[in-house]
């Protein structure tokens, strides 16, 4: 008999020492369905799926499949349940070829030797059925990350998986690579597999999940229909207040020119191309101007080459008047604070507590050392001061190491330091990527008051609702070129999209204004 | 240092500690029981001399010989122990130069290298500066100062090829540390440039031999020789131990220190904040460098040590591979290798007493000795498993943290959320990070 529910997590509680990851949740995944699962970093979504994956041991609480109780004690068992991941994270071998990773573990053999044959035109019958390209014999490394997904899909449509999990699969996408796999995910539905999609992002939500299930510090707090709910309602149930989804902001009143770039230059690393070329633009005081564009389009050398992490091989950077280009990152950190887009490689010392991490730039001032001799009161008194003041949770304050917390608060870590540090300009790289709404409110709340403060902001975003709500004026990046200096009061979304795809771009003369 | 954060951090140092003691523990039981069954099936040994064997395993330090009716005695032995902390004193230095390294990110596994140098400069320096022209304490200094400079020069040059051309350190590492036992050869080699500097006075010797105390230039014993005597100890183990405190301020407490953290622990996130990283990671190499450097100085300069030359190196010097697992066993942590070096120049003492004592030999100390060396990378899992069981038992008691971190979900079953990786739990040594 086929019951309606194909899996169901019965009160699931699971436990880690100092925290109930999961407080007597319960999750009914229907067959056929798109379930979103909802909830702030650190909601449990993630133990939760690892529990179903079989990666953790709840401490009570039961799995039903098809209304049968089941034991999952290790991924094994959930493979052989008929139920498949893709992680946050890929589990790809690098080095192997993308046919070699699709079968690894699931291989085909006969007496001992491989049988690539069979396996090659199963997996070539599955990509054509769900129009999931992918090239079998490229090796990991060399695609792209979007493609990396699909391999990952593609691993677990060949173990005949019918209950998918996807943890968060569009952090890492293009918006274009983000509508292919909300069609692909809408296909799998309708073959009757039944999705379980771990989100943050409403937008996504709304527009491929059936219901959602929300979860809040652990606990269940509900399951919707999305056709009864709004994003609004949604927000607030994971967040537990009402959270203001749009920026709140006055026009802005741009003052002196801060930040001045003459026909810069960065070379790639990557291809013969300049990653950025001839780019020339100004930031004002008391102004957003926000960098947008699909990812890889050069914004990130722009930054590395404003903060000194990239030699530029042209062009001129005027900060304050000053001309910058040839000075050290130290020398430029005198008007510049930068919240980096990559805040575990370069924004933190992970392995450092908290206050290291606060003071490392500032270390050298003589408020926190004297003859080379770090004043530890000082430093964490300032630490004090600033978690106090940002709100930066941590398990035990100032001697927390970075590495154990919340992603959300080492980010507003970063923020508080990087504002604290009051420079004239203030370089924000994806300031949000990855964060729940309640960090997302709070930060955009930061840079628009930096903003008010008269400080130059420089944003880099790759969301669209991000850089529509936050700018005050939009620099469109495309093959490391400006191709466009948009004004987000009249420019619609869609036509913001046409010059990020670099389908449109204005004339020359409109650069550098 | 207050409330919670001292706790914690009292509780981080004693979990090394007691991880060490017990890879020590286990290491010295295994060693034991290799004693025992060596013991057992060599017919000159037999049960009585396995029993020996293992008694002297443990208490070898305290040794006194055999009693008249042939049985072993104990008690305390001053030669046994003064040697112990003269052969500690080079041990001491190398340790801290891996130490050094390892905090900072770096793997010196150049320490031979680095340790030739410095012997190689110490011998010039103390033999060919006349006594009669400048007092021998100055030679000393001038002969220690040098020792400590070529080991540091010798420590840059991988330190150099890993900032400017980021080829690894232990690639470079290795390399110079042939490149130095060439340069030795040829510097010492008969009819080379300091052959004249060869003690000619033991002329039943047929190798060439160095030694400072020929020209007068030896360490000071600081009375010393008064509380342990009969043993070789000297002030080297005094300047050892004042350098190992001098590196634990200069790694906890000074903005050096703190960028030199910053480079091995995270090199982009430093450069990012304006810290100099290809600076700090050549300085942190000269740092380990001087450190071996000065471990040969103080070894050649005790006044009873020679420089014995026969022909080209074959092999590099044990004791600065040596300072590999005193590093290891002492967690990094500068005021742990101290003992950490103390118990490894206790197990040579060991060895020589099974000699002497037992119809063992020396050897079997060396099997000793590696057991302890794997259990001491060992002792990083051991530490863990103390935490673990420890976080365990509190976590019930604890109220949930709503800002703890989301679980990964590639974090193994069990582990809790908040224990520190691997490389960490190095890193955090017994003290402060």
């Amino acid at each position: 008999m086929e019951t309606e529910n194909i899996i169901e997590m019965l009160h699931i509680t699971k436990e880690f020492p100092g925290i109930i990851a999961n407080d007597d949740i319960t999750l009914q995944l229907r067959r056929g369905e798109i379930h979103a699962l909802l909830g702030e970093n650190g909601a449990g979504k993630s133990t939760l799926m690892s529990v179903l994956f079989g990666l953790y041991q709840p401490e009570a609480g039961e799995i039903r499949k098809n209304g049968e109780k089941v034991k999952i004690n290790n991924p094994n068992d959930a493979t052989a349940l008929g139920i498949g991941m893709v992680h946050q994270h890929f589990k790809l071998i690098d080095v192997f070829t993308v046919l070699d990773n699709i079968i690894l573990g699931a291989e085909t053999t006969k007496l001992g030797f491989l049988q690539k044959k069979e396996a090659r035109k199963k997996v070539e019958e599955i990509s054509k059925k769900y129009g999931l390209s992918v090239d079998l014999d490229a090796k990991v490394e060399d695609i792209t990350v979007g493609m990396q997904q699909r391999v990952e899909i593609l691993k677990m449509l060949y173990r005949d998986n019918e209950i998918l999990i996807f943890d968060e699969p569009t952090a890492v996408l293009t918006p274009q690579e983000i509508d292919e796999l909300m069609a692909t995910m809408r296909e799998f539905a309708k073959e009757g597999k039944s999705i379980l999609f771990i989100s943050h992002k409403l937008n996504e939500i709304m527009a491929v999940a059936d219901r959602v299930t929300v979860l809040r510090k652990g606990k269940y707090v509900g399951t919707v229909d999305t056709k009864d709910t709004d994003k609004q309602s949604l927000s607030n149930m994971m967040v537990g207040r009402p959270v203001q989804l749009q920026v709140e902001k006055t026009p802005a009143t741009p003052g002196e020119v801060v930040l001045s770039v003459e026909g810069m230059t960065v070379p790639s690393h990557t291809h013969k191309r300049n990653a950025v070329n001839d780019v020339s633009f100004q930031v004002r005081k008391g102004e957003i101007v926000c960098i947008a564009g699909i990812d890889g389009n050069g914004q990130s050398e722009l930054v590395y080459g404003l903060a000194g992490l990239e030699k530029c091989s042209g062009g001129s950077i005027q900060l304050c008047g000053k001309e910058i280009s040839h000075c050290s990152i130290h020398q430029r950190g005198e008007n510049m604070s930068h919240i980096p887009e990559d805040r575990h490689k370069h924004g933190l010392v992970l392995d450092f507590t908290l206050e290291q991490n606060m003071v490392l730039q500032r270390f050298r001032e003589p408020r926190f050392q004297h003859l080379g001799f770090i004043k530890r009161g000082e430093v964490r008194k300032y630490a004090e001061a600033l978690i106090e003041q940002y709100d930066v949770r941590s398990g035990q304050g100032p001697v927390t190491i970075a590495r154990s917390m919340s992603g959300g608060n080492q980010q507003k870590a970063i923020i508080a330091r990087e504002v604290d540090r009051d420079k004239p300009l203030l370089i924000a790289v994806q300031p949000t990527r990855g964060l729940d709404v309640g960090a997302i409110e709070y930060i955009h709340k930061q840079l628009v008051a930096e903003r008010d403060k008269g400080r130059a902001v420089l944003l880099v975003s790759l969301e669209l609702d991000e850089v529509m709500s936050l700018s005050d004026r939009i620099l469109v990046m495309y093959e490391g070129e400006i191709v466009g200096e948009l004004d987000p009061k009249t420019i619609t979304v869609q036509e913001l999209g046409l010059y990020m795809a670099g389908a449109k771009r204005t004339e020359k003369e409109g650069k550098g204004a | 240092m207050k409330e919670r954060g001292s706790t914690l951090l009292q509780k981080e140092g004693t979990k090394s500690v007691l991880a060490s003691l017990i890879a020590i523990l286990i290491g010295l039981a295994v060693g034991a029981i290799i004693i025992l069954i060596v013991g057992i099936f060599n017919p000159s040994l037999g049960i009585k001399g396995a029993l020996e064997g293992v008694q002297l395993v443990f208490g070898g330090l305290f040794s006194t010989g055999r009693s008249a009716a042939g049985a072993l005695t104990f008690g305390f032995n001053s030669t046994n122990m003064g040697n112990m902390l003269f052969r500690a004193t080079p041990l001491i230095l190398t340790g801290l130069s891996v130490a050094v390294a390892f905090k900072t990110g770096l793997f010196n596994i150049g320490a031979p290298g680095q340790y030739l140098m410095g012997t190689a400069a110490t011998l010039i320096l103390a033999l060919s500066i006349p006594t009669s022209v400048v007092p021998a304490p100055l030679v000393w200094v001038i002969a220690f100062v040098g020792g400590c400079l070529a080991g540091a020069i010798w420590g840059c040059i991988p330190g150099l090829v890993k900032a400017f051309l980021n080829i690894n350190e232990v690639l470079a590492c290795i390399m110079t540390n042939w490149i130095a036992a060439n340069l030795v050869t040829w510097l010492f080699d008969n009819g080379s440039l300091f052959a004249n500097l060869q003690n000619h006075v033991e002329n039943t010797k047929t190798a060439y031999i160095y030694k400072t105390s020929f020209n007068g230039v030896q360490t000071a014993k600081l009375g010393l020789d008064k509380i342990f005597p009969g043993s070789q100890v000297n002030g080297g183990i005094v300047v050892a131990i004042i350098i190992a405190i001098l590196i634990f301020i200069l790694m906890t407490k000074t903005t050096l220190g703190y960028q030199l953290k910053a480079c091995g622990a995270n090199r982009h996130a430093a450069r990012y904040a304006g810290i100099a990283d290809k600076r700090n990671i050549v300085l942190s190499m000269a740092i380990a460098g001087a450190l071996s450097g000065a471990a040969a100085s103080l070894y050649y300069l005790s006044g009873n040590t020679e420089f014995y030359w026969t022909s080209a190196y074959q092999s590099l010097p044990a004791i600065g591979f040596n300072g590999i697992p005193v590093a290891l066993l002492a967690a990094s942590h500068p005021i742990g290798v101290i003992f950490a070096g103390c118990f490894m120049s206790m197990l040579d003492i060991v060895g020589l007493q099974l000699t002497n004592l037992t119809a063992y030999n020396e050897y079997i100390t060396d099997v000793i000795i590696a057991i302890i060396v794997y259990l001491s990378a060992f002792s990083l899992v051991i530490r863990m498993l103390i935490s673990g069981h420890k976080k365990r038992k509190n976590a019930k008691v604890q109220t949930v943290a709503a800002t703890t971190e989301p679980l990964p979900a590639d974090t193994p079953p069990g582990t809790p959320p908040d224990t520190p990786p691997d490389s960490a739990a190095v890193e955090e040594g017994g003290g402060e990070a």
